[in-house]
């Protein structure tokens, strides 16, 4: 039971945020290998690698640098995710404040595999700290050659922009995130086959390329120690290693990078175990099924969470006990999504409210035990139905906690208050 | 206690005639800003969140109708363009905000481990709830959704910074502390934003570029954008 850290290798070197040190530890050398290999090269070392977008949903990285056309015809961009705005998820501001330069370093390799000039790194609005130091590598690498024109005298040009939000969980959403770096509200476009791709027409409609902070974190180690040495650690199918944002009732909460397919207990104990009883694990963050104690006997990669009905998403792991509430705790779940929720479609725009409705009424006392299935019938109205997955995101948890805890729905209706609070000391959470 | 704002009482400003010129206030230092981020875009238009960054910062912490009709303006589109963008994210301020705003998130994690105790207790000891301003125009506390900085839970945002684990102790000492600090408050937090675009060698230029303003005509008050 250990860590196995690719990512945060070096996270612990004093100085590892300055361009000295990271080139001290190899840094910038996967860029100046890449620039020696030809650009198919290097996108089929991302696909011997097996990389996985990092940001939730789970898609093979090397498609999309592969769908990026191979003209230079229009311009191209690439857009670093960094909005980082899952619910239980704080990878990526830890990847960006203490090893802002193996980020970097992995969005030019990506810029020069996809033949674009430009990158935008979106960073959302409130992450002001990470941003500053990543304001502060991007002026080194600028000022080393690594950034800008003729890089490293290849011919090679990539300017790399900061955008940053200004407080929209929906921005995260890829094609939400194109329009609010245009200067748009942050609403998503028609997704495939509906529309064309992003690869091939996103920014301004130009091939755009879209990965999360961690998987381009990942670009360097894989580049400099070849595609077929990451797939050698995880799972077949769920190659490498992930960082899990572990929070809630643990006595040690904090980001933990380890191997896929660890098993999920071995990962609650890196954290320093359970405080109190474990009640459910949200293995994902908040967008994913809720996975009750008695489910927690499984391995953490992509297929082993999806057979235990839940997800790997974002990495956010959060830990509830049995102080918890289900029903508040979904209540508190269901106001996120009503709160975030862009209004471009329907279903998720008014189903997401009427959720949030019916579960103040039962918190008040005032629930009916048909308000159950007119839960998990507004949960099939919107799942599949609305236009980006911030909908399917408001169902899923909702559908799982009724599924695996309706007894505690049904405590609530009939006696007006919360089985939790009735059989312990205190409670937690909500009011 | 009576007399504490609430946001969504703030009286409404009038509407902007937009057939007339605006009146436009960016500083010189804006008006360069903005000059140099435009071109990190295809068009004028995508400088827009930035463009009310700098306009948050330059009408003192909010955006009045006049700040979207000198974004429209700067910008090139109407002002019915830049209230749509506004109203959409959450940090721009569309009504006045005290100088420090106390965002206090209550999301899961932040639930389970405290995060509303800290809350009420910022209510009862400002003499607020969430959503309003102090009297004397120093707080705004607001109750957000998740800072994703949840391994610190519970945590609050004060303008540029973040602060993790806290307990009610905490919180009354910080308290004090930016009462006397012209730290983290609502306008530093838009110029730290604004700043963050900007590279070091566009920095460089427009401190030259002010330079030789204030050289030449002894300060021009920045009218062409
Ligand atoms: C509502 C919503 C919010 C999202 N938020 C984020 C986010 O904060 N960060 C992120 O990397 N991906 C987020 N995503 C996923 C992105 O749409 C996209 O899949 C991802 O950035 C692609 O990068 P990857 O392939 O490297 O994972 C979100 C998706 C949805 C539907
Ligand atoms: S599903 Fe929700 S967030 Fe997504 S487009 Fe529809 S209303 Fe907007
Ligand atoms: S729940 Fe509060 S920071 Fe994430």
């Amino acid at each position: 039971m250990a860590e196995l850290k690719v990512l945060f290798k070096d996270i612990d070197v004093p100085g590892i945020q300055t361009l000295e040190v990271y080139e001290q530890h190899g840094g910038y050398s996967a860029l100046r290998k890449a620039l020696g290999m030809t650009r198919q090269q290097v996108i089929d070392e991302v696909k011997a690698s097996g990389l996985r977008g990092r940001g939730g949903a789970g898609f093979p990285a090397w498609i999309k640098w592969n769908g990026i056309p191979k003209d230079e015809s229009q311009p191209h961009y690439v857009q670093c995710n960094a909005d980082e705005g899952e619910p239980g998820t704080f990878k990526d501001r830890e990847l960006m404040l203490r090893h802002p330069h193996q980020l970097i370093e992995g969005i030019i390799i990506a810029g020069y595999a996809t033949l674009s000039k430009v990158g935008y790194i979106y960073i959302r609005g409130e992450y002001t700290e990470p941003a500053r130091v990543m304001r502060r590598a991007i002026d080194e690498a600028y000022r080393a050659g690594y950034l800008g024109k003729n890089i490293l005298g290849s011919g090679v040009d990539f300017d790399l922009y900061i955008h940053m939000g200004a407080g929209s969980y929906e921005c995260g959403e890829e094609s939400a995130m194109m329009s609010s770096i245009m200067g748009e509200r942050g609403q998503p476009r028609l997704k495939f086959p509906h529309a064309p791709l992003p690869t091939i027409a996103g920014l301004w409609n130009c091939p755009t390329l879209i990965n999360n902070v961690e998987t381009l974190s990942c670009v360097p180690a894989i580049i400099r120690n070849g595609g077929a040495w990451y797939a050698s650690m995880g799972t077949e199918k769920s190659t490498g290693t992930k960082i899990f944002s572990v929070s809630g009732h643990v006595n040690k909460p904090g980001n933990y990078e380890v191997e896929m397919g660890t098993p999920l207990m071995e990962l609650l104990e890196l954290a320093g175990g359970v405080k109190g009883k474990l009640k459910a694990v949200i293995p994902g963050g908040s967008s994913v099924p809720i996975l009750p104690a008695d489910k927690c006997d499984v391995n953490l990669d992509y297929e082993s969470l999806q057979a235990a009905g839940t997800m790997l998403g974002s990495g956010g792991f959060m830990v509830l006990n049995d102080t918890v509430c289900i029903v508040k705790f979904m209540r508190r779940t269901a106001a996120f999504y009503a709160h975030e929720s862009c209004g471009k479609c329907t279903p998720c725009r008014e189903g997401t409210r009427w959720m949030v409705k019916i579960f103040d009424r039962i918190l008040a006392g005032g629930g009916r035990m048909e308000d159950i299935d007119l839960l998990l019938d507004i949960c099939d109205q919107i799942d599949g139905r609305s236009y980006c997955a911030l909908g399917d995101a408001a169902a899923w948890p909702i559908r799982a906690s009724i599924k695996h805890f309706r007894h505690e729905y049904e405590y609530f209706i009939k006696h007006g208050h919360s089985m939790v609070e009735a059989q312990a000391e205190h409670s937690v959470g909500g009011r | 206690m009576s007399e504490a704002i609430r946001l969504s009482e703030y009286p409404r400003a009038k509407r902007i005639d937009e057939r007339q010129p605006p009146e436009l206030r960016f500083s010189e230092r804006a008006v360069q800003e903005l000059e140099r981020i435009k071109r990190h875009y295809p068009n004028k238009r995508a400088a827009m969140l930035p463009a009310l960054w700098i306009a948050q910062r330059e009408y003192g912490g909010h955006l009045p109708p006049e700040a979207l009709m000198e974004v429209a303006y700067r910008l090139g589109t109407s002002y019915a363009v830049v209230e749509g963008v506004a109203t959409f994210y959450t940090m721009y301020n569309k009504r006045p905000v005290g100088r420090v705003m106390l965002e206090v998130c209550t999301n899961l994690t932040c639930s389970i481990c405290g995060g509303y105790e800290i809350l009420r207790h910022l209510e009862e000891k400002l003499g607020i709830r969430a959503g309003e301003t102090t009297p004397d125009g120093q707080f705004t506390l607001v109750e957000v959704e998740c800072l994703n900085d949840c391994g610190n839970a519970p945590v609050m945002q004060v303008g540029n910074r973040y602060f993790g684990r806290l307990t009610p102790e905490k919180v009354d000492a910080l308290l004090e502390e930016l009462k006397n600090s012209e730290e983290h408050t609502v306008v530093q937090l838009a110029d730290t934003i604004v700043q963050c675009h900007l590279s070091e060698s566009e920095r460089q230029d427009i401190e030259r570029a002010l330079a030789k303003a204030q050289a030449g005509s002894g300060g021009q008050d920045g009218q062409n954008g």
